[in-house]
């Protein structure tokens, strides 16, 4: 909301510096996002009249002049050519600042001394709008009555310090100067004026010109109208104009800045049909029917929709209620008789409406915020009363109103102790109400409670809390001290088990030299084809996102690898030569499409790694310390095929017969896809179902008593067979009792290793629990597991 | 006899005194004493010494052997320990190359919602978590924010259907609370959250931190001693907290609440725009419609609550100057955080 100060004060006294009210408004609820000094725009440049013109004698299109600016006669010499003597133009004086920031000085043009500048329109950031003449070709004309020696911006009326305020969703109110002059009397402990409201009319009565109906009061709770006869149009006077640019709207005529300058003075909208142009001589305020069209003022067409409503004459259409007039019944030169509406529309419906027909207007943006009961008919006052100070027509007697008694006086009654009980500290009883009777709720104490009277300006106050802000904001929040607790029962704080547990998990991965990474939950659709999913891939049935921020970011990821690669590849582009990244992020899975219930949010551990001398069992050994760390012992691996991984080199990870995620190196086609030329190895990993396995703490285990007996095997194990079914053989056939462990420390492929066979080492352990082992039982129990793994594997003992 | 013994005793001195190496050390101990050895093929005529003379004899056999035997052993120490000095001479490595490290790095955000939830577990708050997509029930409207609220503008939400959404803040946890959980209630929520916005400081996804505190008596002097304690933890002791009035639609009153600027302590600086202040959250007194609509009694019980970006409090805290960094996650970036 920008509020010119020179505005505010025709409300209420303001005598300290800008800088210093804002300082205030801030502190009391309204932050003020800038000050803005309209004359900062323009410096240094004063109105001076040309006495004398000649010709440049080194040029055959520059003159010199000699420009009176009243302290001094100045000689500048300019280009222009339509400067004469006696004309009243603008000159940029030494150092002056010109609005596209651009500076003069005084200098020499062709061996002659000019002294500044004669400046056109242009130059000044000025149109035909802001001054007549000032679109002119060459130097600016002023009007010969023009002060010489006068600051431009005085001229232009652009003296004027205007604040910037934000103001919050709770106060409509303050959406408009009387508002903002109000909190300002409370923050200044000084009385505000209401804006002058007095006008006579004609005996003549609007009932007999005009017939209003509302068919849809629930859309419209109040609806006033007033005649205006014998209509002049005509520009506004000087100081509307200048106060409508000043807030950034463009003075069009008389009849439509007076409706402006109420939507800013008081913030309520307000509209003027052309009573010639009303079929029928009524007013329908109905919702349209299916169908119906309207072309508005801003010249498109729009289909309305039945929930949507309308100001209608006995045929059609004539406006989208208190969003925009049509084109056909606005005002116009011939308009001899207005109709001005000031009415309350649901600011619900109004939103929906402006939505739906991309449709928006100070008009809609003020009543999607609210809009009280008691501006219709002070708004609707204010617009007669300028009509007839300046002149400008004939009022026709009566007011059509639809709801007169729509304001119903409140009265909240609060015990003084519950606002101190909301507070924290002691505000004095008396404090209270010189505050609250200062934003005109008037208030007196009875017994022990404050009784108060909520203007009908302030809707947002309903109970004790808001009386209580409305106190401390004023009274000031340095006041309010610190206790921790001060009244309150000991509760015991700490994380939910599974998020300890995802918090020892990262420590895990970082501890081995992995980088957390967060990237955006939502991606691409295209990411389901980068990683070559099939058509019917469960995986594409994501949940899609309805006004995404661009197609890249549209739908709800079901898997965090096309995030690591992206982030990889960004990595990889950067010349980050190695990296091991992890994430723990939701996956979402929609139950339905389009969604009716809450998808299954599931959270998940990516791990993702490339470059230095990574391999697929880099990334196992990583994730065996996970499951090490939660006490999970019985993993298994198995080979599994996936669209977006090596076939070879890939595996689905098992818990207790439970699949929790695999991993494997990416495919070829993907990595390339993603801009990685290295090899990437990737896992992902439901971290609910690992977590359902995980254990806080282990048993305690006796530590053995007698020595273990280990051998060493080094193996020839054919191409196809896994270290895993030849590790199964030896823990099957063994006295289960006796062995202890079975631990590959070596793998071997080359030289030595006849073709199509792996050498695998590994170190047998047994161990008795209640006697010392012979070598002979141990022989015994290595031989019969050699012989079983050549009978079922062809496995040989290396020699 | 006793010549034998003195020539073996001046032979071995003289072999062990020859002795250069650690291994002419031991081909004279093979010598002296070995199955062969000089000393061992004397002591064999020990059996032919008359009875009376063997206890002398046997003596300096025995005096002998003790002495060589300590010469080897003496010059075995010392050729052993000029091995070994030889040997470190020749192990010299540099020990300036690089160690072999493996720590990969928490990210920063991780660090510092960390920071923040131990801060507030240590005030007795739990930490709860809730779903990401939302519904409009729990995002808005238990928060009294009714549909078509001019409030819904302050939150340019991502919709997945009229009634679902990406949750616009972490405050729906407030409500899925309590509606479920009695009082005293004390959580914290931290979660990602998502707005449709996209700028330097601004990102469509952020994770924030929501408070919750409901019981009898609770006061806006209460909130501001919690975040009092919150601000020193995550900044420095000096650190002060200001109220400013504002407005929320879950919160009456409602505050922002700026910390005294860490880098200048309220002398006015760059990060703090000259003001000494910076913004860093909003809080309030919850408001008792909203304790209504999730079913507590607002005569008998009051609360606050207070949220807050990880991201802007990160940056803050790190002087790092785009949100887009967060996530970029270039290592260079992600490794500072070690």
């Amino acid at each position: 909301m920008k509020a010119p100060i020179s505005w505010l004060q025709d409300f209420v006294k303001i005598d300290i510096p800008a800088e210093a009210l804002a300082d205030k408004l801030v502190h009391s609820g309204f932050e003020v996002e800038d000050i803005i000094r309209e004359s900062d725009n323009i410096r240094n440049v004063v109105t001076g009249r040309v006495i004398a013109t000649e010709r440049h004698p080194n040029s055959d299109h520059l003159w010199i002049c000699q420009v009176n600016v009243k302290t001094a006669t100045l000689q500048i010499v300019t280009g222009a050519q339509n400067v004469k003597v006696n004309d009243i133009v603008p000159v940029a004086l030494d150092g002056a600042q010109l609005p596209d920031g651009k500076r003069i000085y005084n200098g020499e043009l062709r061996g002659v001394k000019s002294l500044g500048m004669l400046c056109g329109g242009s130059e000044l950031g000025l149109t035909d709008d802001d001054y007549e003449g000032a679109s002119v070709d060459g130097i600016m004309i002023m009007r010969p009555d023009t002060k010489v020696g006068v600051d431009i911006n005085e001229v232009l009326g652009r003296t004027d310090v205007i604040l910037d305020v934000s103001v919050t969703a709770n106060r409509p109110d303050c959406n408009s100067i009387l508002g903002i002059a109000r909190e300002i009397g409370a923050v200044l402990h000084k009385p505000v004026k209401m804006p002058v409201t007095s006008y006579t009319a004609t005996p003549e009565r609007i009932f007999n010109m005009l017939d209003v109906q509302v068919e849809d009061g629930d859309l419209c709770p109040r609806y006033m109208a007033k005649a205006v006869k014998n209509i002049k149009i005509t520009q506004s006077p000087k100081i509307m104009q200048d106060r409508l640019r000043a807030v950034g709207i463009k003075p069009i005529n008389n009849i439509v800045d007076i409706t402006n300058y109420i939507l800013i003075e008081l913030g309520q909208p307000m509209h003027a049909f052309d009573y010639e142009k009303i079929a029928g001589k009524r007013l329908v305020v109905r919702r349209a029917t299916e169908g119906e069209t309207i072309t508005t003022l801003d010249n498109t067409s729009h289909a309305l929709e039945s929930d949507m409503l309308v100001i209608a004459d006995a045929e059609k259409p004539l406006a989208v209620a208190g969003i925009m007039g049509g084109l056909d019944s606005g005002i116009s030169d011939n308009t001899n008789t207005i109709i001005f509406e000031s009415a309350k529309f649901a600011r619900d419906n109004i939103r929906r409406t402006s939505r739906k027909l991309n449709l928006k207007s100070d008009s809609s943006a003020r009543f999607e915020k609210g809009i009280d009961f008691l501006s219709q008919a002070i708004a609707i006052d204010r617009a007669l009363t300028l009509i007839q100070i300046n002149g400008w027509g004939t009022i026709v007697s009566g007011t059509i109103d639809t709801n007169m008694n729509a304001v119903k006086p409140r009265t909240i009654t609060v015990p003084y102790k519950k606002i101190n009980s909301v507070l924290g500290i002691k505000v004095p009883t008396d404090k209270m109400v010189s505050i609250l009777n200062s934003l005109q709720i008037k208030t007196v104490v009875k017994g022990k409670k404050l009784e108060c009277n909520i203007p009908a300006f302030r809707e947002d106050i309903e109970g004790v809390n808001d009386l209580a802000e409305e106190i401390i904001r004023l009274y000031g929040y340095n006041k309010i001290k610190s206790t921790l607790f001060a009244d309150a029962r000991q509760t015991m704080g700490g994380r939910e088990v599974n998020r300890s547990r995802e918090d020892l998990l990262k420590r895990i991965l970082t501890a081995k030299g992995a980088d957390e990474i967060i990237t955006y939950s939502f991606i691409s659709p295209k990411t389901f084809d980068l990683l070559r999913l099939d058509k019917n891939d469960e995986l594409r049935r994501a949940v899609p996102i309805m006004n995404p921020l661009g197609e890249d970011v549209s739908i709800m990821r079901t898997t965090l690898v096309g995030s690591m690669l992206s982030i990889i590849g960004g990595n990889y582009s950067k010349n980050n030569k190695e990296g091991v990244f992890f994430e723990t992020s939701k996956v979402f899975r929609p139950k339905t499409l389009p969604l009716t219930d809450f998808p299954v949010e599931t959270e998940t551990l990516s791990v993702g790694m490339y470059g230095g001398d990574c391999d697929f069992y880099s990334l196992k050994g990583l994730l065996d310390s996970v499951f090490q760390a939660f006490k999970i012992d019985k993993t298994e691996y198995r080979r599994v095929k996936i669209n977006y991984l090596h076939e070879g080199r890939s595996a689905e990870i098992f818990v207790e017969g439970e699949s929790v995620g695999y991993l494997g190196e990416v495919y070829p086609d993907v990595s390339e896809a993603y801009g990685i030329d290295a090899r990437v190895y990737i896992a992902e990993i439901n971290l609910e179902k690992l977590f359902s396995f995980a254990k806080d703490h282990r048993e305690f285990k006796a530590l053995p008593k007698y020595p273990a007996i280990s051998r060493d095997l080094a193996l020839l194990v054919k191409d196809g067979v896994s270290s895993d079914q030849v590790v199964a053989v030896i823990r099957k056939v063994t006295n289960r009792k006796l062995l202890e462990s079975v631990e590959i420390f070596d793998v071997y492929k080359g030289q030595g290793v006849p073709k199509g066979n792996t050498s695998i080492a590994l170190t047998v352990v047994f161990r008795a629990p209640d006697r010392t082992l012979t070598d002979d039982e141990v022989q015994a129990e290595i031989d019969h597991a050699l012989k079983s793994m050549k009978r079922k594997y062809r496995v040989k003992l290396r020699v | 006899m006793i010549e034998t013994i003195e020539k073996l005793k001046a032979d071995g001195i003289a072999l062990i005194n020859d002795a250069a190496t650690l291994n002419d050390v031991n081909n004279v101990k093979v010598k002296i004493f070995g199955k062969n050895g000089d000393f061992t093929a004397a002591m064999r005529g020990l059996k032919d010494v008359p009875k009376e003379q063997k206890p002398e004899v046997g003596k300096a056999f025995n005096d002998v052997k003790v002495m060589l035997e300590g010469l080897i052993a003496e010059k075995e120490r010392v050729f052993a320990e000029a091995e070994k000095q030889a040997r470190i001479k020749s192990e010299y490595i540099d020990v300036t190359l690089p160690g072999k490290k493996e720590l990969g790095a928490l990210h920063p955000l991780t660090l510092v919602k960390n920071e923040i939830l131990d801060t507030f577990i240590g005030l007795g708050f739990e930490v709860k978590e809730g779903p990401e997509i939302e519904s409009d029930y729990y995002n808005f409207q238990l928060l009294n924010i009714p549909k078509d609220h001019p409030a819904r503008d302050m939150q340019d939400s991502l919709y997945i259907t009229d009634n679902f959404l990406l949750r616009t803040h972490t405050s729906p946890m407030q409500a899925r609370t309590m509606t479920t959980q009695k009082p005293p209630i004390r959580i914290v929520v931290p979660g990602k959250v998502y707005r449709n916005d996209d700028d330097a400081t601004h990102s469509p996804m952020f994770q924030q931190v929501e408070g919750l505190v409901v019981d009898k008596h609770i006061t806006l002097c209460d909130l501001k001693g919690a975040l009092e304690v919150f601000a020193k933890r995550l900044f420095d002791e000096k650190t002060k907290v200001r109220f400013r009035p504002s407005y929320f639609p879950f919160t009456e009153p409602s505050v922002e609440v700026d910390v005294s600027c860490s880098i200048c302590h309220g002398k006015g600086c760059r990060v703090c725009k000259g003001t000494g202040w910076i913004e860093i959250l909003g809080a309030g007194i919850v408001n008792p419609a909203v304790l209504e609509a999730c079913g507590i009694n607002s005569k008998e019980y009051s609360g606050y609550a207070f949220g807050f970006g990880i991201e802007r409090i990160a940056m803050i805290k790190y002087g790092i100057p785009d949100i887009r960094l967060f996530f970029e996650n270039d290592k260079r970036f992600l490794e500072q955080y070690k």
